[in-house]
This record gives structure tokens, sequence and C-alpha cells, in this order.
């Protein structure tokens, strides 16, 4: 069959550059260095796995996709207040 | 059977800025032209542990699978071309330690390639140093493989034969009508001498 022709990457592309532009800069300049007390990326992060929820194909990533939303929601008996990924 | 290697890597660059490359290294705009096998990455899920402060990724990469032998590729199909890997991590910041390990999603009854990543700061230059250790492990499943590769022969020489007997049932009945022909005007041959 070759290369996949239409892969979640072309209509994604966007989105996924944006969502690790701001995560590297997220990653060097604070998370890495031990500093974590903002949420950082979430917007990015929505839209580009929403894209992926609508068009990624393959079953068994797919499932790691959903399975992984399910269980991300921040109030799930999170300690939302010292999370990184604090949505209040 | 399993083959397993070890590999250790210092890079003189401190624990920081070597995981901060590590996770460009399939996302940065040179990946194609460096890493050509690399055709896709994304993020399936993060999390970040309040609690422990640990960051949590699982990522799929996906790449053009090495060369099979030709008659696997026909017996396989076009699916063997793309092979996707699916990579978990843990990055604790407080420890400075990050944890990778990567498995192959695809072509898992014919092989499993597992690798664990561990980046650290180098216990003899902790500030500026970083060590990596890479252990793989690959396991070729040659009876699985075998097995499915004599399904798919199986399959075909059944569908092979079952046309074959069509075509030699045809046959008879046109032999069978031939026959007829020939007894029949032996006999009109007979009643007329």
């Amino acid at each position: 069959m070759g290369f996949v022709k239409s892969s979640p990457a072309s209509q994604c592309a966007d989105l996924r550059t944006a969502y690790h532009d701001c995560f590297n800069r997220w990653f060097s300049e604070r998370f890495s260095k031990g500093k974590c007390d903002k949420e950082e990326c979430v917007a990015e992060w929505e839209k580009y796995r929403g894209c992926l929820a609508e068009n990624l194909k393959e079953k068994h990533l797919r499932n790691i996709l959903l399975e992984a939303e399910e269980s991300y929601f921040p109030n799930k008996g999170h300690d939302g207040s010292r999370s990184c990924f604090n949505h209040q | 059977m399993v083959r397993a290697y070890k590999h250790e890597h210092i890079y003189r660059h401190p624990w920081d800025r070597v995981t901060t490359a590590s996770w460009r290294k399939f996302t940065d705009p040179d990946t194609p032209a460096v890493l050509s096998h690399v055709l896709d990455v994304h993020t399936l899920s993060r999390r970040l542990d309040a609690a422990s402060g640990c960051l949590h990724t699982v990522r799929s990469i996906t790449v053009r699978s090495p060369s099979l032998p030709f008659f696997l590729r026909r017996i396989i199909g076009g699916e063997a071309v793309v092979c996707h890997c699916i990579e978990t991590s843990v990055v604790d910041p407080r420890a400075r330690s990050m944890e990778i390990v990567a498995v192959n999603a695809s072509l898992r009854g014919l092989i499993e390639v597992e690798e664990r990543s561990s980046y650290q700061p180098h216990p003899e230059n902790p500030e500026g140093w970083t060590l990596l250790r890479q252990d793989t492990s690959i396991r070729c499943k040659p009876f699985k493989a075998l097995a499915a590769v004599a399904e798919k022969v199986e399959q075909r020489c059944v569908e092979r034969f079952q046309q074959n007997s069509v075509k030699g049932r045809e046959f008879v009945e046109r032999i069978c009508k031939y026959l007829e022909a020939e007894s029949s005007a032996a006999a009109a041959g007979a009643t007329a001498s």
C-alpha cells in the first residue's frame, strides 16, 4: 500500500506544530528546570487532541488516545491547586 | 530467540538541555532529512501527576518498516511498509530523571522490539553532563511467523484448488458431451450399415 496518503499529520499538522512549540518552550524554560507553577499549553493540547480524535484512523492508536481522554479530566480527583494542568 | 544489547552515551550538556533535545528529536524541522525513517509522530496522551510532579506522556511514532524478504512482504501486504511504535515516558524534574520505553505496535506477530532509555545527570559531573543508558531487546517469533505464513499459503492453495476444481468439472462435462456425440454418431453409423 505504500505511504499513508491521508494521515492525521496532514489534517492536524498546524495544530500539532502549535502544541509542540508551546510544549518545547514550557519544557525547556520551566519544567526541566524544576519550575511548574501554572498551567501551560492546555488550549493548544486540546485543539490538537480534538483533531486527532477526528482524524486518527489506526485502531490501536485511537484506543490509547480515547482511553487517555477519559481519564484526563482534571476534576476527577486531581489535586488541581498543585497541578500544572489546572483548568480552574 | 531474544537479542539484547546495551549502550551508554555521555552528553556533555546539562540534563535539562538534553531532555529538551530528546523531545525535539522527532519533531524538529530537520527530522525528515536526518531521520528519514520516521514518517509521523503524534502525542496520544499527556498527564502531569500533581502529587509526584512527574510528566507522563504516550506518543506514537510511525516509521518506515525495515525491508522484509519479498515473500513475506507479498503475504503480509502493504501494511508492512509502515510500522507504528508506542513510546511511553516519565519525566521527574525533581529527581532529574527521564525514562522512556518504546515498543513496536505493528508487526508484533513477527517481531517484538523494546527499547528502554534513561537520561540522568552523569555521576561524575551532574551539573554539566548527562548519561543516556539504552537497553534494547529484539525478539523474533519464528514459529508464530511460520504459522502465519503457513496459514496464508494454505488459504491461497485452497482458493487455487477450488478454482481448479471448477475448471476440472467443466472439462469433464465437455468430454462427456463429446463422448456422447461420438457415441451417437457411431450408433447411427451402425444402424445405417
